[in-house]
Order: C-alpha cells, then sequence, then structure tokens
C-alpha cells in the first residue's frame, strides 16, 4: 500500500463547505473557524429515520448539488450567557442550551478541546486518493447531560 | 425568562451527509499545519510484504501519518458519544418542518431566527496520533528492501555486480534519488527517518546491470573502509583534515586503469558519508565533495563494523584480544591508540540493529475502544459515519420523540443515555 497524501489545505475554498452564499454564522466568535465549521459533542446520538432513498444516494457526488440535499430540523441552540457586545468575557462558555423538539433541553458548555482536532476529507477531484485537511477546529460544544423536560418555551 | 431573550439558533441535520474524519493534533503538527508553508503530509502503510517481513507486534495492519520529519502512528479511537459537524445553514429548511421546534406566535410569525446551524456529518470515532516508546526506525524495512552487497574486493566478480557495465558512466544523481524515493515510499517512516536510516546503513544505487537499490554487509563496509585507508595512506591524504572525496576514489582505483573498480563509486560515497563528521555531511539528495573524519568515532564505527562482520551472534563470538588487535589493524597508525573496548555501545546489538518489539502501552477507558485500522478505511467517507453499536447498559437509552410533521423529515429522535462511567473530561 504506497502512500496517501495529506493536503494541508483545502483544494478549492469555493467549492468545499463554505461557498460563495456563505450564510452568516450564528454562533459565538469563538466557534467561527474560516471554513465555518464547528464541533457538536453529544453523549447519544441523534436519530434521523433513514428513508429508502438514503442507500440510493451517492455521497460523493451529490454533496455538490445543494438541491439534493435537505434539512431536518432538531431544535435549537442557545448561548444564554453570550453577549455580543463583550466577546472577550468567556464565562458564557459554561451554559448552553440545545432544545429537542419543543419540549425538552440538554444542557451542555462549550469546551475547549485539549488538543486541535484536523477534520479531514477526501479530496474531490483529485488525481488519486488524497485527503485534506479542511479545518482545524479547537472548541466544541459538549452536551454531556441528557433532555429535561421543558414547558415555557 | 432570561434565556428567551437570548439570541437562539436553529439547529437542523442535513441530509446526506457528509464524509470527515477527525484527526487530533499534536502541538507540533498543529504549528506546521498552520504555518505559513505548511508541507503536504503521508500517510504510509507498509507493502503487505514488508508488513510481513517486518512484524510489529502491536499491530496488523496501520497507518502512520510521516511530516517531513517526523512519523506517528495514527489510532483509531471509538467513542459512544457522537460528534457532529455543523456549519452555518444554507437555509434549505421546510417552513411546515419549523413548526416541530417553534409554534407560530400570536400574530402567526414563526418566533424563530431566521440563522441556522446544519450538521452535516458525524464521526462517531477520532483519529489520534501517538509515538511509541522506542520511535519509528526506518532500519528493519530498509534491511528487508534493499538488496544485501556482500561482494569481497578480492573477490573476482563471481556475483554480478558491476560487473560488466562500462563502470565510467555511473548514474547520475537524479536517478539515484529516484531510485532511492522509489524505495522509501513504501517504508512507513517519515522521509527523513528514511534518509536517515539510508545513510546509517551505507546503502546506495547502482546501476550496473539494473538500477537497484544495495546495503552492503558489515564485510563489504570494512573491505570499503580497509581499501579506502590504504588508499589515503599511499596517496598521502590526511584522512582527518578536508579531502576531496573524489582524491581518496581515485586513491582506491588499481593503478591499472584497465583494472575494474574494487566496488562502486555510490558505495565509497555511503560509506565516507556515514562516517564524515556529522555537521559536515550534505543532505542525502546532493552529492558527497569533501569529508573529513574524526578519529575517535571513525574508531567506534570500525570496532562495530568488525564486530558485525565477524562475529555477529554470540555462536561466532570473538576474543577480546583478538578483536583488538585485529580492530587496530584496521585504523591508520595514528588512530590505533584510539582502540579500547569501552568505546563499543556494549548494550545496543550490533549496527545496523533490527527493530525490536515496540512496546504500546494503551490507557483507553473503558467507554473507548481501539481498533484496528486499515488503510483503506481512511479513504472511506462513509465509514465514518456509520452508526455504532454499543454494548447495552441500564438504564435502557431514553428515547424522545418529536411529533412528526412535514414532508422531508418524518421524524427525528434524540437518543440520550446516562452513563455511569462517562468518558473521563
Amino acid at each position: 500500500m504506497p502512500s496517501i497524501k495529506l493536503q494541508p489545505h483545502c483544494s478549492s475554498p469555493a467549492k468545499a463547505t463554505t461557498t460563495a452564499s456563505t450564510p452568516n454564522n450564528p454562533l459565538p466568535t469563538l466557534l467561527q473557524t474560516p471554513s465555518g465549521l464547528a464541533l457538536l459533542e453529544l453523549q447519544g446520538t441523534i436519530n434521523i429515520p433513514s428513508g429508502n432513498e438514503e442507500d440510493d444516494l451517492d455521497y460523493s457526488t451529490s454533496t455538490d448539488n445543494p438541491a439534493s440535499t435537505f434539512e431536518t430540523p432538531i431544535g435549537k441552540l442557545m448561548f444564554p450567557d453570550y453577549s455580543v457586545h463583550n466577546p472577550d468575557d468567556t464565562k458564557w462558555m459554561k451554559r448552553a442550551y440545545m432544545y429537542v423538539g419543543r419540549y425538552q433541553r440538554m444542557t451542555g458548555e462549550v469546551k475547549k478541546l485539549p488538543r486541535p482536532i484536523a477534520v479531514l476529507r477526501k479530496r474531490q477531484a483529485s488525481e488519486g486518493e488524497e485527503l485534506e485537511v479542511v479545518e482545524i477546529v479547537r472548541y466544541k460544544i459538549f452536551f454531556k447531560s441528557r433532555p429535561e423536560p421543558v414547558t415555557n418555551v | 425568562m432570561s434565556t428567551q431573550d437570548s439570541r437562539s439558533i436553529l439547529f437542523t441535520h442535513t441530509r446526506p451527509q457528509e464524509g470527515f474524519r477527525l484527526l487530533e493534533l499534536t502541538p507540533e503538527l498543529e504549528e506546521l499545519l498552520t504555518s505559513k508553508d505548511a508541507p503536504v503530509l503521508e500517510l504510509k502503510s507498509p507493502s503487505t510484504a514488508l508488513a510481513q517481513a517486518v512484524i510489529d507486534p502491536t499491530a496488523h495492519d496501520y497507518v502512520n501519518l510521516c511530516t517531513p520529519t517526523q512519523t506517528y502512528r495514527i489510532r483509531q479511537v471509538q467513542s459512544s458519544n457522537s460528534l457532529h459537524i455543523l456549519r452555518p445553514s444554507r437555509g434549505e429548511i421546510s417552513q411546515a418542518d419549523i413548526k416541530v421546534v417553534e409554534e407560530a406566535g400570536e400574530s402567526g410569525a414563526l418566533n424563530l431566527p431566521d440563522e441556522a446551524v446544519t450538521a452535516i456529518s458525524k464521526c462517531s470515532s477520532t483519529l489520534e496520533l501517538h509515538i511509541p516508546p522506542g520511535g519509528f526506525l526506518a532500519i528493519p524495512f530498509l534491511e528487508k528492501s534493499l538488496r544485501l552487497y556482500d561482494r569481497r574486493s578480492d573477490d573476482d566478480g563471481d556475483i554480478a555486480m558491476g560487473g560488466s557495465a562500462d563502470p565510467t558512466a555511473p548514474l547520475g544523481s537524479n536517478e539515484m534519488r529516484t531510485a532511492r524515493e522509489n524505495m522509501c515510499q513504501d517504508i512507513p517512516v517519515s522521509t527523513a527517518q528514511c534518509e536517515q536510516g539510508w545513510m546509517e546503513l551505507c546503502a546506495f544505487v547502482d546501476g550496473a546491470e539494473e538500477v537497484a537499490c544495495w546495503r552492503p554487509s558489515p564485510r563489504s563496509r570494512l573491505a570499503v573502509w580497509k581499501r579506502l585507508v590504504e588508499g589515503a595512506v599511499l596517496q598521502g591524504i590526511d584522512l582527518e583534515k578536508q579531502f576531496l572525496v573524489g582524491d581518496l576514489w581515485k586513491s582506491v582505483l588499481d593503478d591499472d586503469e584497465e583494472m575494474e573498480p574494487p566496488f562502486p563509486r555510490a558505495l565509497l560515497e555511503a560509506v565516507v558519508r556515514r562516517i564524515c563528521i556529522a555537521d559536515e555531511r550534505p543532505p542525502l539528495s546532493d552529492d558527497i565533495k569533501w569529508a573529513s573524519f574524526d578519529k575517535v568515532e571513525c574508531t567506534q564505527w570500525v570496532g562495530e563494523t568488525y564486530l558485525a562482520a565477524t562475529a555477529p551472534t554470540t555462536s561466532s563470538a570473538i576474543g577480546r584480544s583478538e578483536l583488538l588487535r585485529a580492530w587496530k589493524d584496521c585504523l591508520p597508525e595514528t588512530w590505533r591508540g584510539e582502540v579500547a573496548l569501552s568505546k563499543l555501545p556494549v548494550t545496543r546489538p550490533f549496527p545496523p540493529m533490527s527493530c525490536g518489539a515496540i512496546a504500546d502501552f494503551d490507557y483507553r477507558t473503558a467507554a473507548t475502544t481501539v481498533l484496528t485500522l486499515r488503510p483503506s478505511a481512511l479513504l472511506n467517507p462513509r465509514n465514518g459515519s456509520q452508526p455504532i453499536k454499543l454494548p447495552l447498559r441500564q438504564p435502557q437509552p431514553r428515547r424522545l420523540r418529536i411529533p412528526e410533521t412535514g414532508t422531508n423529515c418524518s421524524k427525528a429522535a434524540v437518543d440520550c443515555r446516562t452513563k455511569t462511567n462517562a468518558l473521563a473530561a
């Protein structure tokens, strides 16, 4: 098995996850990265029922075409103590909420990763097989507790 | 309530998911990757034949991440937590679906921000890097990959090495470099470590019959050394002062121009490169033109090489006084005083050392498992998004459901498992 190259940079920033029509990144500044990617860790997993169409999808090509992707709402993220006016204060990191649907809420926090994590992906449109570093992420949103019922949203 | 005042962000799940891999970086790697001219890294695993020849007791299949100078073993660590990769949403959300999350306010308008993030990938494992206590050595792989050159200079060429071809047309340095680099492709350590091993073994490229990479046997290395000392003495070359390697080569050739050289010039250069003063050693990609030897280091190398050539195993051990005498005889007259048994590193198997078992300390907690990593798995993004099978734990997972609505999504649910032995944070 010969070697596989790992390119230090993303080959085509325009075609990558950030597109020309990049929407505003609503996350707190600390969590924003050049590519827009961020990490969320969950104790447990998000179950999205797999439709029959999933098996037919070709992952490598379909992601290029926004029309073939769709989003399923899960809930809301909130950083209740975060203020855009005071971004240097990091006390807000201690509290984060994730609402699942309307009536359940998880409490978590924003944590600095002990070691930064490189997000790798197979380089598209390259000859042979190559990987590339898309982003280096230094923080994660971490929910380690289970959801509690809420009624007052 | 305070939470109602703060900004909330819609959170969605995108289908299809994308394939990503998460690689935990060491501080050195982070620095390297964020530097202005970050180098291309390599993921290397040995060829099948090499993997069988050089067995790593800790892993059957493995992938090493190589920077230009450093090697790390990649370990796939699976966690029962799931890591989702988020990015800002492009807003392809059906308004009907949003009702799952937010009901219409009194005015009939949705009380929701238009900003959203979406989960585009789920990774149930991360790749971690570690360096085993013994580090990574290229030499065991090189020993298996390089052909053994074992022709004594007093042989009359029964081995078809450097034989019939025209010795005046040696390979260019580019061809040599290509041959070396091709071979190093299959050796799962960094280029710098590969070149270090190559240099220590006095490996060389020869193109007499076909272009091939060779490692001289200890006996051949010793023969080169003896011939080189003889030539230097005859031609009055002081090995401790800078000399032209070209002059040294001329000195080892026979006066009779018809005679073929005793060994390839590339071998002489490889030996000179190995024993020359380290600070003056040019990079492997450059020819070695000038060199000088340090008599202490050189004496040690000669002693080691002599032992490896004559007494490689305990069953062929050699007496101390015999060794000392023979060792002295290999050296220039003025260096004989340097010989002492204490100069030989006794604890180390004699050169080139073979890589023994490398201990692997695993300190993973119970909630994570280390998987055998197959090289192909790295390139298969779907592997990254496959569901993990968790051992059943008590209490059973509590499943929370979101009411069904909408067109695209029939339902979404979040599993949450209580864990008593949660990952040590």
